[in-house]
């Protein structure tokens, strides 16, 4: 073993990173069964309906089934349990599984999520590399202003004044959910609307699903432009005088080339780690933005059954949301340790 | 797991003692935002002491006639029990600014303590502290307040307490770091070696080090924290009325589209507040960053 | 990299001017689509499990009942039933079905499938359960449904117009997990199928239901009766603020959440029609009769001190225009409402001199209400600090408790409340419904006000049960209410009302007290 890890650093690496994760996410699942202890609400109350919560046998028989008359350790041993096997209980408020819900949800969030991502990314790399070739010029300085507004707005203000203008007084775009009312959803592939109208061939639907993605993911994506252009700029100063760089301009390179094959590759390292936390942001700002525009998704998932104190469906999301959350991470720790092999030794 | 996060706080600020040892409190000064940064975080904290003197009319009196567009009387319009919505922006200065305070220096009690301790005894310490950390950064902030505030009732302490909950891994994190830069400087070496116990040489030696530049990174935060307050009382998570909190009014605001003066003002407010702290964050940062710094010729 | 600056950071407004090209497609929506906004509250759209504003909706399009509400009106006119009779004193109920009609699936509908959906209702113990307590069905032949109560029911035959007594296809949902035998509360699985399908032989079928998003309705071919105007209806879930913006642009575009003060700043503007009517849905403060949970509420001088103190004119402006102040329980629409004229007046003197005659010493309560719940457009938030600001003046202080809708209601259910900001809306239009408010009721059993500690008032809603003659039942209700205004938990404070906005080309968007708005009688000009 010893030795194929000697001669296998990255296959070492990745076990290793692989590791952690279960590790961490079974931490998840007991800080998720953990929070739902301190709910105060009673899931009997709570579960049926209220002529049967008055019959003392239909309360002992539900207690039973779901294991509420044992021991805590017990019901955390039984919940893993249930968890191994998919089964992550029923949502109070929809009826349904909560693997179903998140089934359901998951994709108009990822949809969201991705699409605000790659904005953010290319627009907010783009606007930091640019505030780095003209450091401390006028346009600097504007990005400056403009990246230091991006993160100061609140989301949930921003939405609403985007709603008003673009949708209310300009008619640019469509006022919330995913899609025009009586235009059907495309045949499910990834239930990313945009991305199975397209393998569907029906042009008219990715244009509507377009056309309702495009204001929220912008009104997301702007909180980490901002961010991303913070850190790209700074990321590429750290290395836009050192030595190759400098190198290649010698070499008579033309400075867009300069900046995008040397200068850029060389401050993806830091940009890839900030990624992982714009990712977060994107997800804290979903529950939000999905409120205002009526966005069918996790966002709006966890915010209704929170204020309902709907027990397995707050568990599944939290569950859910973390486990994608440090897969993400997970990923990204990979990519940083593929690009920059200092960090496997680490 | 434990690089999930780096060592960075706010804005990837990224703390290294040697820089801190160079920032000069003036350079601080030479710098045009910062300077407008910190006039606009005065205004806002002055106003947050002196509300009585500076609002017009008591926040909480339904004393006017509803839904007055912004007048000479009512700059900022009334509400719909008829109270002075400039009145209640400015006495919400007084609820989100010691809020984020009080937030902000909770995380970094918390952070520093475990902070301090993981870097400083290292072992099953450091381990157990920084799984924790590793936990709680794998639950979205707002999705893990949302499940406390609810869980526990929604009130302004209980949004306080969740988002302590959330917060305090970043500063035990930085802090971490910071102690184990420390840790190994050759002064901190030699005073071991004559025999300092290790306590002395936690808070002779290693506190000083590292509290400056946390406090630093702490001001950074700031701006974050009003923003992620504002947003679980939007939610209906955090300060409850009839208490003037920014978000809440934002929240009331939205239900009365037509009535604009009633979540644009308290909006502009809560902008305006987190521009402040970013700009002196951001400020701080280039002094700490002398290659990223704007203002420097090269 | 010199052009990177305009291309950059025009990019967003370039993506989105690029969509705005589209806005002139998206108009060109089928045109045989009606859209109705809504803040869903549905859990299921299987009818007999539905009790909920948007379930009532999408149930009474899709499945037809015994008698029906003709627009806005609350009295039974023939449906499913082409006539009926009520005899031995509103006791025994016998109706006679309409021939020829199908279910969607081409099963003729008979009264096996009355007596099924009937049964299953009361026996799925479901929360619309109660509209048939103490009935039972039998079926002479295939077209005669015979319905038994055990005590006088002239309410019954308005009940049978409930969409949670819509009929369903026995057949189909037997065949899907359906039961109607005792015992239905755990054995019935038919919800899911229901969520999927619809088993009616109403207007519409179900198409689509995407749960918290939006439901699709479709033509149904077989239907029996007129044919409605919109092959296509989508229920969409919406804040009240997005409808706001939504209707004004949209076509063919109903708003059904909107405050009446949003609705009346539309009013003027070519593209909508407004509608505002009286809600009979009603707003109203409950106060603990138990000195164990508040001595202060328990006492008769706080409660008349709270009566005296409450500003209901302010009240009924919150609630917008076309708000009223309530007289009584029973709201203006329905029958025994009380008359303006005995609607409680404030007097802040007077209410001072009551809270001194309490013999307690600067009184202190918790006002409890379901926070960030709105209904009619009004936020129970912003009413809980008007409640606080009125007592604050003769004397009494109120601490406010929001709570979330669910823990707030088990809180309520369990009769901890020391005083509620609560509310009312009725399961029929009848003032029977309104008996939950007497000792003993549902309602009343919550602030602890139980069976014998109002003796006289106990007897006069016993003889209002009895009577079957709606003049009398009229005048009895009245004596009721009065009784409750001079002194009982509860102070009707206001009804608001119900604002429909609706674009200008349809017709017969008109609020309905049972079902909101009947779809399937929605039209074009």
């Amino acid at each position: 073993m010893r030795r194929f890890a000697s001669h296998r650093p990255l296959v070492r690496f990745v076990v290793r990173r692989l590791a952690a994760l279960v590790a961490l996410s079974i931490g998840i699942t007991f800080i998720a069964f953990a929070l739902t202890q301190v709910v105060p609400g009673d899931p009997i109350r709570a579960n049926l309906g209220q002529i049967a919560q008055t019959q003392p046998d239909v309360v002992a028989a539900f207690r039973h089934h779901y294991g509420l008359d044992r021991p805590l350790p017990v019901q955390y041993l039984r919940y893993l349990w249930n968890l191994l096997h998919g089964d992550l209980g029923q949502s109070e408020q929809t009826h349904d599984s909560v693997l179903h819900d998140l089934g359901q949800f998951a994709p108009a969030t990822a949809e969201l999520a991705i699409t605000a991502m790659v904005i953010a990314i290319v627009v907010g790399v783009g606007l930091g590399i640019l505030a780095a070739v003209r450091r401390n010029r006028p346009t600097d300085h504007a990005l400056r202003l403009v990246s230091l507004g991006g993160i100061s707005v609140p989301t949930f203000w921003l939405a609403l004044l985007a709603l008003y203008v673009f949708f209310f007084r300009l008619g640019w775009v469509p006022g919330g959910g995913r899609l025009d009312p009586g235009v059907l959803a495309p045949p499910h592939v990834t239930g990313l609307y945009t991305f199975d109208a397209l393998v569907a061939g029906q042009w008219s639907t990715f244009w509507d699903a377009f056309r309702h993605l495009i204001l929220p993911s912008l009104v997301l994506a702007l909180f980490n432009v901002g961010l991303l252009t913070r850190y790209t700029r700074s990321a590429v100063l750290e290395v836009i005088d050192e030595e190759y760089v400098q190198g290649a301009r010698a070499k008579g390179l033309p400075e867009h080339v300069v900046v995008l094959r040397h200068v850029l590759r060389a401050a993806m390292t830091s940009l890839i780690t900030v990624i992982g936390l714009a990712f977060a942001n994107v997800m804290t700002g979903s529950v939000l933005v999905e409120n205002i525009f009526a966005w069918p998704g996790i966002g709006q998932y966890a915010y209704q059954s929170a204020t309902a104190l709907d027990l397995p469906a707050i568990m599944g999301v939290s569950l859910f949301v973390a486990i994608v959350y440090i897969l993400v991470n997970f990923v990204v720790d990979l990519l940083y340790g593929v690009i920059d092999p200092r960090i496997r030794i680490a | 797991m434990s690089e999930l996060t780096p060592t960075q706080g706010a804005f990837g600020t990224r703390v290294s003692l040697r820089r801190w040892r160079a920032v000069s409190g003036s350079a601080v000064w030479r710098q045009p935002l910062a300077v407008v940064g910190v006039s606009i975080a005065l205004a806002w904290l002055l106003i947050a002491i002196f509300a009585p003197l500076v609002a017009p009319h008591d926040p909480l009196a339904q004393d006017f006639l509803p839904l007055q567009h912004p007048s000479h009387a009512h700059l900022f319009g009334t509400d719909e029990l008829g109270r002075d919505v400039l009145s209640r922006v400015l006495y919400g200065a007084r609820l989100s600014l010691p809020l984020a305070l009080l937030l902000v220096s909770l995380s970094l009690g918390l952070g520093l303590v475990l902070g301090l301790l993981a870097g400083y005894f290292r072992g099953v310490v450091d381990g157990v502290i920084m799984r924790l950390t590793d936990l709680v950064f794998a639950f979205p902030a707002i999705i893990l307040a949302m499940v406390v505030t609810a869980s526990l009732g929604p009130s302004i302490r209980n949004a306080v307490l969740a988002l302590v909950f959330v917060s305090w891994p970043t500063y035990a994190r930085v802090v971490r770091g910071l102690v184990l830069s420390t840790a190994d400087s050759e002064y901190v070496q030699a005073s071991r070696l004559i025999g300092a116990s290790a306590r002395s040489a936690l808070f002779r030696v290693v506190l000083p080090n590292v509290i400056g530049p946390v406090i630093v990174l702490a001001t950074l935060d700031l701006g974050n924290a009003i923003l992620l307050l504002a947003g679980l009382s939007f939610l209906g998570l955090g300060a409850q009325p009839p208490a003037p909190e920014w978000g809440q009014m934002v929240s009331q605001g939205t239900e009365n589209f037509q009535y604009w003066w009633l979540s644009t003002f308290p909006g502009l407010a809560i902008f305006t507040a987190v521009l402040a702290f970013n700009f002196l964050g951001d400020s701080l940062r280039d002094i700490f960053d002398p290659r990223t710094m704007s203002g420097r010729g090269s | 990299m010199r052009t990177a600056v305009p291309i950059v950071t025009v990019l967003a407004v370039a993506v989105l001017a690029a969509t705005a090209a589209g806005v002139a497609q998206s108009a060109s929506r089928a045109s045989g689509t009606l859209v109705v906004d809504n803040s869903f509250v549905i859990r299921t759209t299987d009818p007999q499990r539905e009790f909920d504003p948007t379930g009532s909706i999408v149930a009474h399009a899709m499945y037809d009942t015994l008698v029906t509400f003709k627009g806005s009106g609350t009295k039974p006119v023939p449906w499913l039933a082409t006539s009926w009779k009520a005899t031995n004193g509103a006791k025994l109920f016998t109706f006679h079905l309409r021939k020829g009609v199908v279910f969607s699936d081409g099963t003729p509908l008979t009264s096996a499938d009355v007596a099924f959906t009937f049964r299953r209702l009361i026996n799925i113990k479901a929360s619309g359960s109660f509209l048939l307590a103490n009935v039972t069905v039998s079926t002479p032949n295939a077209s005669t449904v015979v319905l038994r109560s055990k005590v006088p029911n002239p309410a019954l035959t308005r009940i049978l117009a409930n969409p949670a007594l819509g009929i369903v296809n026995s057949k189909v949902v037997k065949a899907n997990g359906g039961s109607d035998a005792v015992g239905a509360d755990k054995k019935d699985k038919a919800e899911k199928y229901l969520d999927a399908n619809s088993a009616g032989s109403g207007a519409f079928v179900l198409k689509q239901y995407t749960t918290n998003q939006q439901i699709v309705l479709e033509a149904n071919p077989r239907f029996w009766g007129p044919k409605p105007k919109f092959s296509t209806v989508v229920i969409r879930n919406m804040t009240a603020p997005t409808q706001l913006l939504n209707v004004q642009r949209g076509a063919n575009e109903i708003a059904l959440d909107l405050s009446s003060r949003q609705a009346s700043s539309l009013k003027g503007k070519s593209s909508v029609q407004v509608h505002i009517d009286p809600s009979p849905n009603l707003f109203n403060i409950d106060m603990n009769m138990s000195p164990k949970v508040s001595p202060v509420t328990s006492n008769p001088h706080i409660r008349k001190a709270v009566r005296l103190a409450l500003d209901y004119k302010a009240f009924a402006a919150l609630g917008g225009p076309g708000s009223i102040q309530a007289a009584g329980m029973v709201p203006s629409v329905f029958l025994g409402a009380l008359p303006s004229q005995y609607a409680q007046k404030r007097n802040v003197q007077q209410a001072k001199a009551e809270v001194a005659a309490s013999g307690i010493a600067s009184p202190t309560i918790t006002l409890t209400y379901p926070a960030g719940l709105t209904i009619n457009g009004i936020d129970f938030g912003v009413l809980a600090q008007k409640t606080k600001a009125n007592l604050a003046e003769v004397g009494i202080t109120a601490n406010l408790q929001g709570l979330p809708v669910n823990a707030m209601l088990q809180q309520y259910a369990a009769g901890k409340d020391q005083m509620t900001q609560s509310y009312w809306g009725p399961d029929y239009p009848d003032p029977n419904d309104y008996q939950v408010f007497l000792p003993g009721g549902t309602a009343a059993l919550r602030v602890n006000w139980k069976t014998g500690m109002d003796k006289p008032l106990e007897a006069l809603g016993k003889k209002a049960l009895q009577t079957t003659d709606d003049v009398a039942r009229a005048s009895l209700y009245r004596q009721i209410q009065r009784k409750l205004n001079a002194d009982s938990p509860f102070i009707p404070l206001f009804q608001p009302s119900q604002a429909i906005v609706a674009s200008k080309n349809l017709t017969g968007a008109v609020l309905n007290f049972t079902w909101l708005i009947d779809v399937r009688s929605v039209g074009t000009r």
